[in-house]
């Protein structure tokens, strides 16, 4: 059978539109779940029992079970037990930022213990006062730790974002395989919808290097 | 700070400290040190000698006894509670720097410097800064305040850490084997910074394994081995003609190691 690529262009306002919602839904979540994530990994190092307790419950589920069952249940399930009709958009929205709150508390919580007690030896023999050690001293050094383990989280959840055709919200993939249904061409348009991901995401796996060569090898961090 | 010639600049009472059940670093230290000493301590590995300024940093918790600055007592572990008490106004006097540097790695080496006085003390950074900049400028690293501790040598990055103590004007210095990480070429370099602070009377007590520089900076010399203090005196006394067979026995080791 003859390849036609040409076809693409008929649907390319449709295809951009797609685009532009996974990658709106991938910085709403992105913002969301890394928030989320580092108070997760704050309460992973928590003194409290029952902290760490009901955050490891939260990271160990939604990490052990598919994204795709987490968006399902979300969707279909949540308004059910609430009483409430949740539009595709905000079970997406919650699946996701669910998803990313549990892999970057992981994230943060490596980083937070990676930060040797030798620098809090230094914090009180200079006399910092608690929130200062906080503010100057730990968090600049955890995040900067975790920026590229960070960087991976957001590609995989730009990845995972097309999970969200599966309800029925308009994004990449949902119009790319709508477009492949309409016009019996899965191979046109799937393979260009894949380059499109592809084209996004592969900067951002190359930024990860460049921001563990530049910067943490500069710092020694 | 204002004191008669005699009163004690430090004053340590029976202190013990242990890290769980059955191990006893501390058993029962006794040491006053006078304004003006260098007091070099010295002893086997597991002695109790970094423990000992780990403590008078506040660093640890103590078992019982207690620790005065200047007459005032700031650690302490007297009640029924036998909680370690520390009052860091007092602490706030003291400096320390440790043998793996401590430097703040996502910090510039100026920004190392300011961060206490600025934060602490609410210094203005211009002030803080020019301060700081002056002092790299005497330990001969100038050049150096807006490189990262990651790009700097083993000895210019003790040296900062120093120079980071000093920014707080403490009355006294704790250096803890600041010299055992460094490459045998560099010791000097941060010997010489120390050498210099005890040209200007620095009062300081320093954890070291160099026999050379202990002979060469201390006023005075304790040979601390399993818990207490055995040995205490000048340094030609303890180095050179030590009275305890431990502190004898302990010198020929090293000495006979060393050359």
């Amino acid at each position: 059978m003859a390849l036609d690529f040409s076809i693409i262009l008929r649907f390319q306002d449709a295809l951009l539109l797609g685009l532009w919602t996974t990658v709106k839904l991938t910085l709403v979540c992105i913002v969301l779940g890394c928030s989320l994530g580092f108070f997760i990994g704050l309460a992973r190092t928590s003194r409290s029992a029952i902290l760490r307790a009901a955050s490891s419950v939260y990271v160990e589920f939604f990490r052990g079970t598919p994204v795709l069952v987490q968006l399902f249940w979300i969707f279909f399930c949540l308004p059910l037990i609430l009483g409430v009709e949740l539009s595709n958009l905000t079970s997406g929205v919650i699946a996701l930022t669910l998803y990313m709150g549990a892999i970057t508390s992981e994230t943060f919580r490596a980083s937070l213990k990676s930060i040797g007690p030798e620098q809090l030896d230094a914090c009180v023999a200079l006399g910092l006062p608690r929130r200062v050690q906080v503010t100057n001293v730990i968090l600049p050094q955890a995040v900067l730790r975790a920026v590229p383990t960070l960087l991976s989280n957001c590609v995989s959840l730009f990845k995972e974002s097309a999970l969200v055709s599966a309800v029925g919200m308009a994004d990449l993939m949902f119009v790319g395989q709508n477009i492949s249904n309409n016009t019996a061409r899965p191979i046109e348009v799937l393979t260009v919808v894949a380059l499109i991901y592809f084209v996004i995401a592969f900067p951002l796996t190359r930024a990860v290097t460049l921001v563990e060569r530049r910067v943490l090898a500069k710092l020694a961090i | 700070m204002t004191m008669s010639f005699s009163a004690p600049l430090v004053k340590i009472q029976s202190l013990y400290k242990s890290y769980g059940p059955h191990i006893q670093v501390l058993k029962g230290l006794d040491i006053e040190m006078k304004p003006g000493e260098r007091v070099v301590v010295i002893g086997p590995s597991g002695g109790g000698k970094s423990t000992l300024l780990r403590v008078m940093m506040g660093l640890e918790k103590i078992d019982s006894g207690s620790i005065s600055f200047g007459g005032k007592p700031y650690i302490s572990s007297e009640g029924a509670d036998r909680k370690t008490e520390i009052d860091s106004e007092v602490r706030r006097s003291i400096g320390m720097v440790f043998q793996h540097y401590t430097l703040f790695p996502h910090l510039s080496v100026i920004q190392n410097l300011i961060l206490a006085p600025c934060k602490v003390r609410g210094e203005a950074k211009a002030s803080a800064t020019k301060r700081a900049q002056a002092l790299l400028e005497r330990f001969g690293l100038g050049a150096k305040a807006n490189a990262y501790p990651a790009q700097l040598s083993g000895g210019q990055k003790q040296r900062v850490a120093i120079a980071r103590a000093l920014m707080l004007d403490p009355k006294l210095m704790l250096f803890d084997e600041v010299t055992s990480a460094l490459d045998p070429e560099l010791v000097a370099e941060v010997e010489q910074v120390i050498l210099q602070l005890a040209a200007q009377d620095m009062p300081m007590m320093i954890v070291t394994h160099d026999m050379w520089f202990a002979k060469n900076i201390a006023s005075r010399v304790i040979f601390c081995a399993g818990g207490v203090v055995v040995e205490d005196g000048p340094p030609e006394q303890v180095l050179g003609a030590p009275k305890e067979e431990r502190t004898r026995e302990f010198i020929d080791r090293v000495f006979h190691i060393r050359h």
